[in-house]
């Protein structure tokens, strides 16, 4: 019988100490409870640091998994942002079909239909802020930057953080407008003229949204070329970057006042 | 200002703990202590309910359900001599809680799942006290496996109950008379109660190995 403890392994006379502690720590698993006092037997290799060195060891081992785990929301945004496009569908299709009923006959089936409607809508709600708040923590700059729904809408259609971060800047200004820029590939090939996209989604950035026509694109051009860094520092170091916010302002106003 | 416990008091009626260190989830920090909010901890409901534990300050204690750590920084208060291997699974409260055992010494954090106490065998050592807060439907099947792998013989357990968690359905006096047999199955039941107005259809169970 040999024996995995966070420190080593143990055959019931000599302990082979673990050269990774963290390693070890993740792998001390034993089919039914230790017939040795664990403690004992690891202040004999460990002397009195033994418990220093456990919670050290513990420590930087959750730290690390919480890391990992906490990478994973994205895909719980991809998920929400998901769901909120059926939502805003189903919402939708029952209005018209209130709609429908309402215009032949007023009656009692009515009045839930609209409870239902008005639940959905809350429900939106609640996914929206959920999402603004994942995103907080998950992609800081880019939430500041774009906002939390433009920055999630990104995301979902990258797919995963790990995805968008490798998208260039070209590539997120115009995610969401595929179709047009296919359309326009195509009739490049053939040697006719064509329209390439200027934005996708990220035209719903009120930066982009409020400037004449002819000064989108390159608004359009600046933000995307800054999201891309902002989504880099979000996955790789997290923290926030408040001059990517403040360039993008400047811009705006410049592009605003010309 | 009175003693309750070890490290525990009443001063001007409130519960608070000898404390060291700063505040954790927003409670007062005042000369000393720090407020022992019993709406926001069960194990303080439960001494306000007047039910006490006689530690000496250097048990070691297996902590189920640590969550961010709201009634852990207490419990690490109470224990200050001893050891709480806190277990908790979900990653976001468990931030919360790592900030917690960074500043704690006497705090083991453990990101793992309750109910696979063979996952953390080789890690956790015997301990003298077995608290579990985890809400969950087989809550009762997974203390019986932690205290088979870690409780002393003469070890004690500390279960909160939520009768919602276990049916969500049946009367709360009816989930909490099946939840004592089965418990009362295994172990010796030295006193339960109910942790009315702080908590709503929660009971604490306070138990030992026999």
């Amino acid at each position: 019988m040999r024996y995995n403890l966070w420190f080593g392994t143990y055959d019931g006379k000599d302990v082979e100490v673990s050269e990774n502690f963290e390693d070890s720590f993740l792998r001390a698993e034993n089919p039914s409870p230790l017939p040795f006092n664990i403690f004992e037997l690891g202040s004999q290799v460990l002397g009195e640091s033994y418990y220093r060195i456990l919670r050290k060891t513990a420590l930087k081992v959750s730290e690390k998994q919480i890391e990992r785990e906490l990478k994973r929301e994205d895909r719980y945004v991809v998920a929400l942002v998901k769901a909120l496009e059926e939502i805003d569908e189903a919402t939708n299709m029952l209005s018209e079909k209130l709609e429908d009923i309402k215009a032949v006959k007023e009656s009692d089936i009515t009045e839930s239909f609209e409870d239902k409607i008005r639940n959905l809508k809350e429900l939106r709600k609640e996914i929206e802020r959920e999402i603004e708040e994942v995103m907080k923590k998950i992609a800081p700059n880019m939430t500041e930057l774009a906002g939390a729904k433009v920055a999630a809408k990104l995301l979902e259609r990258a797919g995963s953080m790990e995805k968008l971060v490798r998208f260039p800047a070209s590539k997120i200004q115009v995610i969401g407008a595929e179709k047009s820029l296919y359309k326009a590939f195509s009739r490049m090939k053939k040697g006719k003229k064509a329209k390439v996209p200027k934005h996708g989604i990220i035209f719903l950035h009120p930066f982009i949204r409020t400037l004449p026509k002819s000064k989108r694109g390159k608004m359009a051009r600046f933000l995307a070329a800054k999201l891309a860094i902002a989504a880099k520092i979000d996955y790789f170091r997290g923290e926030v970057d408040e001059s990517l916010y403040e360039s993008i302002v400047k811009r705006y106003e410049e592009l605003r006042r010309k | 200002m009175k003693e309750l416990m070890r490290n525990v008091y009443l001063k001007d009626g409130l519960l608070v703990t000898k404390s060291r260190y700063g505040s954790h989830y927003g409670e007062k920090v005042f000369d000393g202590f720090r407020e022992w909010i019993p709406w926001r901890s069960k194990l303080a409901a439960m001494i306000l309910k007047g039910h006490r534990l006689r530690l000496k300050g250097d048990e070691k204690v297996l902590y189920l359900g640590a969550a961010s750590g709201t009634t852990v920084s207490h419990l690490a208060d109470i224990v200050d001599e001893g050891v709480i291997y806190a277990v908790e699974y979900a990653a976001k409260p468990f931030e919360k809680l790592l900030e917690l055992a960074r500043e704690r010494e006497n705090i083991i954090p453990l990101l793992f799942d309750a109910s696979k106490p063979w996952k953390y065998s080789g890690i956790v050592e015997k301990v003298d006290l077995i608290y579990q807060d985890i809400a969950q439907k087989n809550q009762i099947e997974i203390l019986e496996s932690n205290a088979e792998f870690f409780l002393k013989a003469e070890g004690e357990v500390i279960i909160m109950v939520k009768a919602r968690s276990i049916d969500s359905t049946a009367d709360p006096e009816f989930v909490f008379e099946s939840v004592l047999r089965e418990i009362g199955g295994k172990f010796e039941i030295l006193n339960h109660g109910s942790l009315m107005p702080y908590h709503k259809d929660h009971i604490f169970i306070h138990a030992r190995m026999s």
